[in-house]
């Protein structure tokens, strides 16, 4: 009884503490930057109806950059957690299933061949791209156990052959600048139009996220097990493989790709909480959203005043995350 | 690997007579090759000028533009192909090639550095900064598969997450210099545009890796036997090893350097080759290399010839080429274990 106790104080107190962080995460954003800026004037731009220079700075570029950042991060991070328990394999990702090769090559060709396309409607054409990429690798890598070499080789594959695409897109297009740090992964210069086209594909996918979690859990058992409780096991790898597609497709099609994002959250979030989906899911897209906040923090200051795009940043921290799992062994000890 | 014996053709067929057809093949390539691009030169034509007649338009194309390129096709394509055998050998690793292990990428990084940072530097430092580039990321590699035993697995994956780190510092650097953008970019795809004799110059060195080769080929043979029977037979193997890593790993940095990361040759020349001619180095390599020779060849003409006057880069034909390649290969490597 008391273990109980402690377990679910020990998940509060993680809960706690992983929001506080991010408000301060979110407060330390919207103050740092180009131009400084104090916290009662961050409180105050919130309730002024003639805001100053500072304040428009805030209402207009900060707050939807953070609120980006957040949102980003917990759709990655989600998306990666629940890949890796539908293929079971811990090196699952959006970024090295070619989710993300396959959304940005889509994108780009949509931009360069319809450049009067709309920005949600550009949300759709990741859709379709993540899914492409996502299946590939997937098609290829699974079957007779899917190794680390094998999926990490399969996704290098596709993401080599789709890069290359879209840089030639790039190349013999004219807007080869814009393309090309939105290419990288990057949330600087957002608006609040693009938090409206990523918030409701956002909400809704991490809602059904959450409402799935129970029969996740299940199916990480194992196929049979998971049938064996009465789980209809294809169904919900479809439901969830969706789910990923709408997750990281618009994340994509916001703030680029954004990788490594979606491997490391779920191992660290794991490890934290343990192995039961109805915590993994709330919690990674908690851990999601603080780390990208902070990275995207850190990037600004790798080369200041120049802003980095902050998918530097995750790939700098995340590729040794990559190494570590990849030597730790071959599956998920659940 | 009885499915494997039917593709091999050295039983009936001598090995030299397969490679004597791959250089002619190479050669009819070339003067095709010769003649793409936004003016088109029929062959007839360019055995004209290549006589000493035709006319000083067409002349000035081909030996100031095409001659030049064809040229660096040739020595790129068989020493990314060669690189990739020589590792494919020596790690006894089927996948092994210069752009899974993220040595294409540390080359590509060191080389963005200096067109980014030092514009004005000359351009001998060029293949100088690729080389140092791919030579520390093996160098990491080495460090971190020797202390595993040499897995192969690890060694791909190894290789994964070091690619990653160069191409966010390549990223990185494009993004802080945008004036020069089109530049690294089009050499990130790799690309033989724009490329003459002062690249010639560079890559010609190369060549006196020719004689060493040979001479290594039959250590490469005992090698690929396994260390334990190498070194019962009598060779340093690990240090065979370093020094055939090395000279993978100089001509990596050198094709890399001269056209930029064109990705696949190292992987899918050495397999082909493999199929035709069989798994003895002594044959292996040259076959190879006329392969990838003759791929580079293909995407190259492909790149200038499919809708002139635009260039696809070849980098781009390649990879469209090659990753289905790579899948297929991963595919029935799965099938054999």
């Amino acid at each position: 009884m008391e273990s109980i106790v402690k377990a679910k104080v020990k998940i509060y107190s993680t809960a706690i503490t992983a929001i506080v962080l991010l408000m301060l995460g979110i407060i330390i954003s919207v103050s740092v930057g180009i131009a400084d800026i104090d916290l009662v004037m961050i409180l105050k731009s919130f309730f002024e109806i003639n805001p100053s220079k500072e304040q428009l700075i805030i209402q207009t570029l900060r707050l939807p950059r953070a609120i980006i950042g957040a949102l980003v991060g917990a759709n990655l991070a989600v998306a990666g957690a629940l890949m890796q328990a539908i293929t079971r394999n811990s090196l699952a990702s959006p970024q090295v299933f070619g989710v993300n090769a396959g959304a940005s090559f889509f994108i780009v060709t949509a931009f360069a061949l319809f450049p009067s396309l709309s920005s949600p409607s550009l949300v759709f054409s990741a859709f379709i791209g993540a899914a492409v990429g996502g299946i590939t690798v997937y098609s290829f890598a699974s079957g007779g156990g899917m190794t680390h070499v094998k999926l990490a080789l399969a996704g290098i594959a596709v993401h080599f052959l789709l890069s290359s695409l879209t840089q030639g897109i790039i190349i013999f297009s004219e807007q080869a600048k814009d393309v090309l740090y939105w290419l990288v992964g990057s949330i600087n210069g957002k608006s609040w139009t693009h938090v409206m086209i990523i918030l409701p594909w956002s909400i809704s996918g991490l809602f059904i996220a959450l409402l799935l979690s129970r029969s996740i859990s299940i199916l990480v058992l194992g196929e049979s097990t998971a049938q064996g409780l009465g789980q209809q096991v294809n169904r919900i790898r479809m439901l969830a493989g969706i789910l990923v597609i709408i997750l990281a497709g618009s994340s994509v099609a916001v703030a680029g790709p954004i990788g490594f994002v979606g491997l490391i959250i779920p191992h660290i979030v794991r490890r934290l909480v343990g192995g039961d989906y109805k915590r993994i899911i709330p919690f990674s897209a908690l851990f999601g959203a603080l780390l990208l906040v902070y990275a995207d923090i850190l990037a600004r200051f790798i080369a200041y005043p120049f802003e980095s795009p902050v998918g530097i940043v995750t790939a700098i921290i995340g590729a040794p995350f990559f190494l570590y799992l990849a030597k730790k062994g071959r599956n998920i000890k659940q | 690997m009885k499915n494997k014996q039917k593709f091999m053709l050295q039983r009936n067929v001598h090995p030299n007579l397969i490679l004597l057809v791959l250089l002619i093949i190479i050669l009819i390539l070339s003067i095709i090759s010769l003649g793409l691009g936004a003016i088109y030169i029929t062959p007839s034509e360019i055995i004209q000028n290549l006589i000493g007649e035709g006319t000083s338009s067409q002349k000035f194309i081909l030996s100031n533009y095409r001659i030049p390129r064809i040229i660096i096709a040739i020595i790129v394509g068989s020493g990314l192909a060669t690189a990739g055998a020589i590792l494919q050998g020596i790690l006894r690793n089927p996948l092994a090639s210069p752009d899974v292990i993220g040595v294409t990428k540390g080359a590509g990084l060191a080389a963005v550095i200096i067109i980014v940072l030092f514009p004005a530097s000359p351009i001998i430092y060029l293949p100088l900064a690729a080389f140092i580039g791919a030579a520390i990321i093996a160098v990491i590699l080495m460090l971190f598969v020797y202390k595993k035993g040499a897995q192969p697995n690890t060694l791909a994956l190894v290789g994964i997450a070091l690619g990653a780190i160069c191409q966010a510092g390549i990223e990185y650097f494009m993004i802080k210099f945008p004036d020069d953008v089109s530049a690294t970019l089009l050499w990130l795809t790799g690309s033989l545009w724009a490329r003459g004799w002062d690249q010639v110059y560079i890559l010609l060195p190369c060549l006196i890796l020719i004689p060493l080769l040979i001479g290594l080929t039959s250590k490469l043979d005992i090698l690929s036997l396994g260390d334990d029977i190498a070194t019962g037979l009598g060779e340093r193997s690990k240090f065979l090893r370093y020094i055939l890593l090395g000279v993978s790993v100089v001509l990596i940095g050198v094709c890399v350097a001269t056209v930029g990361s064109i990705g696949f040759i190292g992987l899918i020349a050495p397999h082909i080759a493999r199929r035709i001619v069989g798994s003895k180095f002594k044959v292996l390599l040259p076959a190879s290399a006329l392969f990838g020779a003759i791929l580079l060849l293909v995407a190259d003409s492909l790149g200038r010839g499919l809708f002139p006057p635009i260039e696809i880069p070849a980098g781009i034909i390649t990879a469209v080429i090659g990753a289905p390649y790579f899948l297929y290969l991963l595919r029935s490597e799965r099938k054999k274990t």
